[in-house]
């Protein structure tokens, strides 16, 4: 398999008339997704330009039709870039100005969002496309072109300095990571796939790829759910869900709910941040028959790159380990000096393998500074990621997460730059400066401005939202009218924490 | 009291918006910041006991419950 679209050929060849995916609004099998993407795909080659360096955005609600365009994308050999539906339209301008895509594919909605949108590309409407008749003979040779090493998606995360960077994904990284899936956990053709994830966050690349290489099914939750955890699990139940991949967040609100009676749930993956043990337990022992596996990675190791199937349980006290790298990767600690830790040494993972991105897009300067050289290989080419993630090797041979090197947090299993905050909020009149800080214990973000105006609490969120998604939205806005500052004239963090974080 | 008259109310006093006019029965109240999204169970289990009525996954999913009136209009299906 060279290419995301050997996975759907696959599938459409094996398991043709079973149902891949289902959404609120209906069902689509495999045959009829391949049938539906090569549609699209043939308009695209008549429509504009495709290939590897002609990236296709799609901004579109969460449903079947966005898994046609991203595979319609493929098959036109054009990487596809999925973003938040909700996105501000500043944000969406800032990354379609890095991207410079060949196209954006959108849903009427969208693209009534999109009339305003400063940017030159090409806006196509699904719906008017999905049923045109274009020649689907120049897709074979579309498809002939792509190789393994091209990129397949581009992800865009928070950035520190405001613009966000988009993950450059590998056709490879996508197919080993898959297969690496199917080898190690029991997936097969009668399982039924819960869709937590959105599309612009790489958990999704589970929920769509796993189907096709084992006939399963993945039920598209509607994302209104999950700000309803008693309704969420009453779904999971009549959908008869019985894998599901998703964030610890979800599962803390549902265990603390107390409604777990999930028949049909025998897999249960979570990743994105750190599962407290309380509510892992409480699930543990709700659905003792149910396998619980700790995830660990970035957006650049193509969604997984450790984990940990939990076969114990854990104390409060104790720190459920992010395990073992996939078969598709190589994980290495290393201290200050650049030299691999000992055991129990803390230092900064750093991970190898075909699953590694590519780079950030059109980002050569951000991409080397964390794409390097692996200084323990000094005799051949080999690029290691510097995750920034603290962690040290327990003497079982499992990797221990301790936190970040940097003001990344994460937060409802979102990955969130501080600065990116703060350089939305410095943005807005009559700010002079601000100082987002994480309280860990609170799970919230408390923004501090400097300013001489009055500021109201919910008009200023109203402000930033123009910036930045919801989920990086500050819980508690303060204002000051000036900073404290170290002897160097730097912004006094340290103080401002010990001041404002209890 | 009508049921958008203890809704308001109920929103108002729970989520401390006090008199402020923009909170009206028609305005979003996520996308305006005047609920967070983790208030949206306690608006929905307020509603379940005052009305003795459930609402379902099903009904969460197919009508929009972001407004007073948007919600008064799913309680008043079920009573």
């Amino acid at each position: 398999m060279n290419s995301i679209t050997d996975l759907l050929e696959y599938a459409a060849a094996n398991f043709g008339q079973r149902t891949a995916f289902s959404d609120k609004d209906g069902e689509i099998t495999f045959a009829c997704l391949k049938n539906k993407s090569q549609t699209i795909a043939a308009a695209l080659l008549n429509k504009t330009q495709t290939g590897r360096t002609k990236p296709i955005m799609v901004y579109m609600e969460k449903s079947i039709k966005s898994i046609v365009s991203f595979m319609g994308i493929a098959y036109a050999s054009s990487p596809y870039v999925p973003v938040d539906y909700l996105i501000p339209i500043n944000r969406l301008e800032k990354t379609a100005e890095n991207l410079k895509p060949a196209a954006i594919i959108t849903d009427i909605g969208g693209a009534e969002n999109l009339k305003n949108l400063n940017i030159d590309t090409e806006i196509i409407i699904y719906d008017e496309i999905i049923n045109t008749n274009y020649d689907t003979a120049p897709i074979e040779k579309s498809v002939s072109h792509i190789c393994d090493l091209d990129p397949a998606y581009i992800m865009y995360t928070s950035g520190s300095t405001g613009a966000p960077k988009g993950v450059t994904i590998t056709h490879r990284g996508v197919i080993d990571y898959i297969n690496w899936i199917i080898d190690t956990f029991p997936v097969d053709s009668g399982s039924i796939i819960g869709m937590q994830s959105a599309f612009h966050f790489d958990n999704s690349v589970f929920d769509m790829f796993v189907p096709m290489l084992t006939g399963a099914k993945t039920v598209i939750i509607p994302e209104i759910l999950f700000m309803y955890p008693e309704k969420l699990m009453e779904f999971l139940k009549q959908s008869e869900i019985s894998v599901i991949f998703w964030v610890p967040t979800v599962m803390i609100s549902a265990a603390d709910s107390g409604i777990l009676k999930l028949p049909h749930m025998k897999l249960i993956l979570f990743a994105g941040e750190v599962m407290p043990n309380k509510q892992l337990n409480v699930w543990r022992k709700s659905l003792p028959d149910c396998t619980y596996v700790n995830m660990y990675g970035p957006t650049e190791a193509t969604d997984i790159a450790t984990y940990y199937i939990v076969d114990r349980e854990y104390e409060n006290h104790e720190t459920l380990p992010i395990g073992k790298p996939c078969a598709n990767m190589r994980a290495l600690i290393l201290n200050e000096k650049n030299e691999e830790c000992k055991i129990g040494e803390q230092g900064e993972l750093c991970l190898s393998g075909s699953a590694i991105a590519l780079g950030y897009w059109n980002a050569p300067e951000l991409t080397e500074k964390v794409f390097v050289q692996n200084p323990l290989n000094k005799k051949y080419d080999e690029t290691i990621y510097r995750t920034g993630d603290l962690v040290y090797l327990n003497d079982e041979g499992n990797i221990i997460f301790l936190g970040r090197r940097d003001s990344q947090i994460k937060l409802r299993g979102n990955r969130i730059e501080l600065g990116d905050i703060e350089s939305a909020a410095s943005a807005i009149d009559g700010i002079r400066n601000s100082c987002a800080m994480f309280d860990e214990k609170n799970q919230e973000i408390i923004l501090l401005l400097e300013t001489s105006e009055e500021i109201k609490e919910r008009k200023f969120k109203l402000l930033l939202k123009q910036y930045i998604p919801s989920y990086m939205t500050p819980s508690k806005i303060m204002a000051m009218k000036e900073f404290p500052h170290t002897a160097s004239g730097k912004i006094d963090r340290v103080y401002l924490r010990k001041e404002f974080l209890s | 009291m009508s049921i958008r008259e203890a809704l308001n109310e109920f929103i108002r006093d729970k989520f401390e918006i006090g008199d402020d006019p923009d909170f009206t029965n028609d305005v979003h109240m996520f996308n305006e910041g005047f609920v967070d999204s983790f208030g949206a169970v306690e608006i929905i289990h307020f509603v379940e006991e005052t009305y003795n009525i459930k609402i379902t996954q099903r009904d969460i999913t197919l009508y929009p419950m972001n407004t007073v009136n948007e919600i008064a209009a799913v309680v008043e299906k079920k009573i």
